[in-house]
């Protein structure tokens, strides 16, 4: 390949395309000899890697990538579209069944139907905008790796003598002549420079001391953290690496998580107000919730879990008492507390049967609201179950009818045979719960049976409820651990880029002339004071003002 | 070290490409899986047992035009249309019609009286704790999902249908 430009400098070190400073003695190579400006010192000078100067599809990718300017572009217009989506709530802060396609009209008119409609209800899930992410994790990796390999490079063989003119051109130059001898005088100078911390490389009467060159990789340790942070949150939509899921678990039951292996039982809910006394003048008469509780227990299924003819055989994993701020754990998974409904709920009760005219009592059997055994055996007795309802009502035909499917006025048919009754069975009906007993009038509907026997529950230590009802949040990320090894790794790099600065000083001494530069790539106050601190110790006392070349931010 | 760069080059384009076209890629599929169902969209799997104890599953049905209702004995307007779904799957059968009734997580005893009262012959599946309806999103009963041969959704009828509804429905069904 065919290099157009000439690079070489007058040292003889051949330069590559895109060099400002010679990468041996530091010369500057443009055109501007006649300036004696402050030096363009960013990345000591070396071209940034991959500039070719014919190139092709992939340089072309790669260079686009590269550029800081496109960078911070990027980094704008992600802003700029990531407060769109702050206008109105996105879609997955909404719980249960919720349609965006009507809500957003319905709620806001038409420009909530614009917002539905350009998918800003979903902002941060739009391809567009992962995409954009996409484009400033790329341009991360590329920038980062084209300037860092150089100046790794740069600042691992610096030459110690440095061109004048380089020297001259610092933001911190300092001239003056020497009398003596020249190596003894730089030998001297550097001794006190390395008492601040300064590592010295002398040659002959060149030195140069440099400290803290670490934080120059601040910025990329920081970066790295970056990349790290940006991909474990792309990684979030890897199935299985992130939930947000809301479940209802009655006291006692147990209850599968929606697409896990895993079942939750709640054994006990419990909410607790504050007393009156406890509570402040202008709260007093009002319900205060001091605690909700719930007594969980995950259970991991071991077998027949998607079997859905056999019951799944479950294993408890891990037993704790959930309450605000303080979840379930397990594996990833946690279960905060969310809400609660505390309407009761009848389970199944346990009623014994009596027989009217002798006063006999049998039982109790077992009774559940749902998928009651079907036969029953008492004594002399058999009830065989004929019927039940969850909500008993009398339809419009005139034939018993269910209103809903939880048990909120449970009714039961049952044939039952025995002593005195007909030996085919006579049909009784049965109300659990007496509210019903006396709205439907029990004993009229059973009419000549009810003389003979009745079934009904003695105490409530027969009866079995739920009190409440828990709703409980379930969530998953995967990604967080990783999200924070990010955090971590960019704020290394902040703290190494932002309370360290690397100091460079060079000197020559030519016939008695001492030239001094200095580069610092922060503080500059701080640069001058330390040469002039130095110098002062080997009897050379010089404003640290009178220091300053120029130059911005200096 | 020339080529070495390239390589590099490469190398990190390579896994831009990779990672970044899987992140956009699932955004685009995503948006198809989630939000309400609608027509053209396809319905979430399932796997139930009948009221005879098979097991049966929507993909056993892939290539045919299936009717998927779901129905509860607490739902007057449900337990209208059990007998009319009935006349249509006697109907319609022969010409590969599918119907399969979901109920809404009622106990056995019910379920069973109901469908001996109807004499019902098309496949009632039990549903268990809700976990069907609510990947379907039901809001209100009945609701009837009529899927086509290719495994998307033609129509989803929310409330109960008359008896000439569904005919017309279950015929352009079969045309597709």
């Amino acid at each position: 390949m065919l290099v157009v430009e000439n690079t070489k400098c007058e040292c003889g070190h051949q330069n590559s395309v895109g060099t400002v400073l010679c990468e041996s003695c530091g010369k500057p190579l443009e055109n501007n000899e006649l300036s004696d400006l402050p030096l363009e010192m960013r990345y000591d000078g070396v071209a940034r890697r991959s500039q070719k100067s014919n190139p092709n599809l992939i340089d072309k990718i790669w260079n686009f990538f590269s550029s800081v300017k496109i960078a911070i572009y990027l980094i704008v217009f992600t802003f700029l579209t990531a407060m769109l989506g702050t206008i109105y709530p996105q879609e997955n802060t909404f719980v249960n069944n919720f349609d965006p396609s009507v809500y957003y009209e319905e709620t806001y008119g038409l420009p909530g139907k614009l917002y539905y409609l350009f998918g800003l209800s979903h902002t941060y899930e739009t391809w567009w905008f992962i995409g954009l992410l996409v484009m400033i994790g790329t341009s991360l990796v590329i920038c980062s790796l084209d300037r860092v390999l150089p100046l790794y490079r740069a600042l691992s063989k610096q030459q110690i003598r440095k061109h004048l003119q380089f020297i001259h051109r610092q933001k911190t130059v300092y001239k003056h002549t020497i009398d003596g001898d020249a190596e003894q005088w730089t030998e001297k100078f550097g001794a006190q420079l390395k008492r601040k911390g300064y590592r010295i490389h002398r040659e002959g009467s060149a030195l140069l001391a440099e400290k803290n060159r670490f934080s120059r990789w601040g910025p990329y340790i920081n970066h790295i953290g970056l990349i790290l942070f940006l991909l474990a949150i792309l990684a979030r939509s890897i199935p299985d690496w992130q939930m947000d899921s809301y479940i209802t678990i009655p006291d006692g039951d147990t209850v599968q998580i929606a697409d896990t292996n895993y079942f939750v039982k709640n054994e006990k809910f419990t909410v607790e107000y504050y007393k009156d006394e406890e509570l402040p003048a202008k709260l007093k008469g009002t319900a205060r919730a001091k605690l909700f509780e719930t007594k969980a227990v995950l259970y991991e299924c071991v077998s027949s879990c998607n079997d859905q003819t056999q019951k799944p055989v479950l294993k408890e994993v891990k037993r704790h008492n959930i309450i605000v701020n303080e979840p379930l754990k397990y594996k990833g998974l946690k279960l905060y507390q969310f809400d609660f409904d505390t309407t009761p709920r009848l389970n199944a009760v346990h009623p014994i049967l009596v027989n009217k005219e002798t006063g006999e009592k049998y039982g109790p059997f077992d009774l559940p609201m749902k998928d009651s055994a079907l036969h029953h055996k008492l004594g002399p007795y058999t009830l065989d179950l004929y019927a039940n309802y969850m909500e008993f009502a009398i339809g419009d035909n005139g034939e018993p009818t269910t209103l809903s499917r939880d048990p909120v006025a449970p009714a039961f048919i049952f044939t039952v045979k025995g002593p005195g009754l007909d030996p085919k069975g006579e049909p009784y009906m049965y109300f659990p719960m007496q509210k019903d007993k006396v709205k439907f009038s029990q004993d009229a509907i059973n009419h000549g049976i009810a003389d003979k026997i009745e079934i009904r529950v003695d105490g409530m230590e027969n009866v079995d409820f739920s009190e409440a009802s828990t709703y409980l949040n379930v969530r998953m990320d995967k990604a967080l651990p990783y999200v924070w090894i990010g955090a971590v790794f960019s704020m290394i790099g902040l703290l190494m880029g932002s309370y360290w600065q690397h100091r460079r000083i060079w000197l020559r001494i030519d016939d008695g002339q001492l030239s001094l530069g200095a580069h610092t790539n922060k503080n500059w106050y701080g640069m001058r004071s330390e040469v002039a601190g130095a110098l002062q110790k080997i009897g050379i006392t010089v404003d640290p003002k009178l220091l300053d070349n120029g130059g911005n931010n200096a | 070290m020339g080529k070495s760069r390239k390589t590099v080059q490469i190398v990190i384009l390579i896994a831009v490409l990779i990672i970044g076209g899987y992140a956009i890629g699932s955004t685009l599929f995503a948006a198809d899986d989630k939000g309400p169902l609608k027509e053209g969209s396809k319905p979430p799997e399932f796997e139930l047992v009948d009221i005879e104890g098979n097991t049966q599953q929507l993909s056993d049905y892939e290539g045919k035009a299936v009717v998927v209702n779901f129905w509860g004995t607490f739902c007057p307007p449900c337990v209208k249309e059990m007998p009319e779904f009935e006349r249509q799957y006697a109907k319609w059968k022969d010409q590969g019609l599918v119907i399969l009734a979901i109920n809404l997580s009622e106990d056995t005893l019910t379920v069973n009286n109901f469908v001996r009262r109807f004499d019902l012959n098309y496949p009632i599946l039990r549903d268990v704790n809700r976990q069907t309806e609510r990947n379907y999103g039901l809001k209100s009963y009945p609701t009837t999902f009529f899927i086509k041969p290719d495994g998307s959704i033609m129509e989803i009828k929310v409330g109960g249908m008359t008896e000439v509804e569904i005919d017309e429905r279950i015929e352009r069904l079969l045309q597709l």
